[in-house]
Parts: structure tokens; C-alpha cells; sequence
């Protein structure tokens, strides 16, 4: 059940990453980009550690 | 992912540390959120830099042809980093060793090596000294200042921000180094030597993510 919700979180993270790569295509505004990738990185890190953080009886 | 991974599967005995089984201890798991913050702060202070820098005309800002300059010759001299990045690489050399370092007494304490935990984090303490003390005499050196246009301010917002972080993660090393002096870690105790890996690493990534920004990209 763990491993559906991992490959979540860090689905969740690279679309974030795969936003930031189109919306610099788009735009060239590397200011955004950096803003929306790092999201992307953030967001997925802390949902993969409270996935892998949450005990297994959970 | 796989520090995060390796970080939990250390700590999967329920009584050792405190919780359920498969679960990460809190200190650890509260780092790692605490670290997913820093991103974001970071990230903000990267856009502006980015933001200030697509909008000037000319970066690192050039010589004004007014009669009174708001950037001297002399100055603009000064903002070409990538002229001398010596020192900077030196600095950047002395962080990423000390994440090597860091890593090593992480691995000792795993084997219950409590010398080597004491040695590698004496080491890792005295290498980010060594670098925040490098980073005053840079800026002693450097010519500028805080309120010397945009690249001075995002200059040294950037990097004061850094070394902020660095002089944190400097007290939280020596906070290990006196507990793992006391013998108050073990081979399934030393949540605080991992956290404050952790968050050692991140620092020394953003640091080389700032050196390659201010020193690496080329100058438009």
C-alpha cells in the first residue's frame, strides 16, 4: 500500500518539475521557473518522508 | 529519496526509537519537513536573484557613463566574480569536504564507533568554521557592499542568508560533537547525528547551487 503512495508523492513532485520545465519554455522567465521547480522538489520530498514516515499499522 | 529511504529503514525497531514499525523517528522526519521549508526560502531568494538579474540591462551592472556614476569603474571591476573565483572554489572545496565528512561519522555511529563519530563531526565543525571565517575575509576583500546596487544587495542576501545557515548548522555540529563527547550516542540511538547531517548536506547543496549562480554562469 506504501509503495502506491510513495510513487504518488513523487508523481505529485515531478509534475511540478515538468510544469517548471514547460513554463520556462514558454515564458524564458528563469525567476518563475526556479520558484515552480523548487516547489516541485519541496513538495515532493515532504510528501515521500511522510509517506515513508507513517507507520505501517496506520 | 534514498537518504530518505536509508534514514528509514535505520530506524524500523519500535521500541529503539519510539514508534511503529516502518515509521521515521520524529527528529528526523521533522528535519526533513523543517529542510523542505528552507527549499522554498531559498527558492525565493534564487527567483528574486534571477528576477533582478533578467531585467538589468547588462549583469554584473557596467560602468555608468554619467558625470556622477552610479557604478565606478572600479566597482564594476569588483562585480566581475567570474574573474576570480579562487577563492570562492576554495571555500566551495573546504563545504562539500565537510559534507564528505559529515557522512563519515553518520556511517561511524551506524557501526557504533563513537571515536570516529567524535573525530569525523570535530572535523566537519573545524572545515565550516574554517569556511565562515573564509567567507568574512572574502567579503572584506570584495570592494562592494550591501547598498551597492541590485548585485550587491542580492550578492550578498544570497550568500549573508548562506552563512547564516552555515553558522546554524555550526552550533548544531558542535551540540552533536559535546553529546557524542558524552558518549550520549549509540548504533540504534543517534537520531541527532542524523537530522543534523541532514540538514549539514543541504546546506553545502545550496552553497555549490550559489557558487555556480554568482561565479559559473556567465556574465550578459
Amino acid at each position: 500500500m506504501h509503495f502506491k503512495r510513495r510513487r504518488t508523492a513523487l508523481a505529485i513532485g515531478l509534475m511540478f518539475v515538468v510544469l517548471a520545465a514547460i513554463y520556462f519554455t514558454v515564458s524564458h522567465d528563469a525567476g518563475g521557473t526556479t520558484t515552480i521547480a523548487f516547489l516541485g522538489i519541496a513538495g515532493g520530498v515532504a510528501a515521500y518522508a511522510l509517506v515513508v514516515g507513517t507507520p505501517d499499522d496506520v | 529519496m534514498s537518504a530518505v529511504t536509508a534514514v528509514a529503514t535505520t530506524h524500523d525497531e519500535p521500541h529503539a526509537t519510539g514508534h511503529a514499525a516502518g515509521g521515521i523517528s520524529n527528529p528526523i522526519l521533522g528535519m526533513i519537513l523543517f529542510i523542505c521549508s528552507e527549499v522554498m526560502f531559498f527558492a525565493g531568494l534564487f527567483a528574486a536573484y534571477f528576477n533582478v538579474r533578467a531585467t538589468a540591462p547588462v549583469w554584473p551592472p557596467a560602468a555608468s557613463l554619467t558625470s556622477v556614476p552610479v557604478v565606478t569603474a572600479e566597482m564594476a571591476k569588483r562585480f566581475d566574480l567570474h574573474a576570480e573565483p579562487w577563492f570562492a572554489l576554495v571555500l566551495t572545496i573546504l563545504l562539500v569536504l565537510s559534507s564528505f565528512t559529515c557522512q563519515l561519522g553518520v556511517w561511524a555511529i551506524r557501526r557504533g564507533d563513537r571515536r570516529g563519530l567524535v573525530r569525523a563531526i570535530g572535523l566537519t565543525l573545524v572545515l565550516g568554521i574554517a569556511f565562515l571565517l573564509g567567507q568574512a575575509y572574502d567579503y572584506s576583500q570584495l570592494g562592494f557592499g550591501l547598498s551597492d546596487t541590485q548585485f550587491g544587495s542580492t550578492f550578498f542576501t544570497l550568500t549573508g542568508f548562506h552563512g547564516a545557515h552555515v553558522f546554524a548548522g555550526a552550533i548544531m555540529l558542535s551540540v552533536v560533537l559535546y553529546r557524542a563527547m558524552s558518549g550520549q550516542f549509540s548504533e540504534k540511538h543517534h537520531d541527532a547525528v542524523e537530522a543534523t547531517s541532514l540538514y549539514w548536506h543541504f546546506v553545502d547543496v545550496v552553497w555549490v547551487c550559489l557558487f555556480s549562480i554568482l561565479y559559473i554562469i556567465p556574465s550578459k
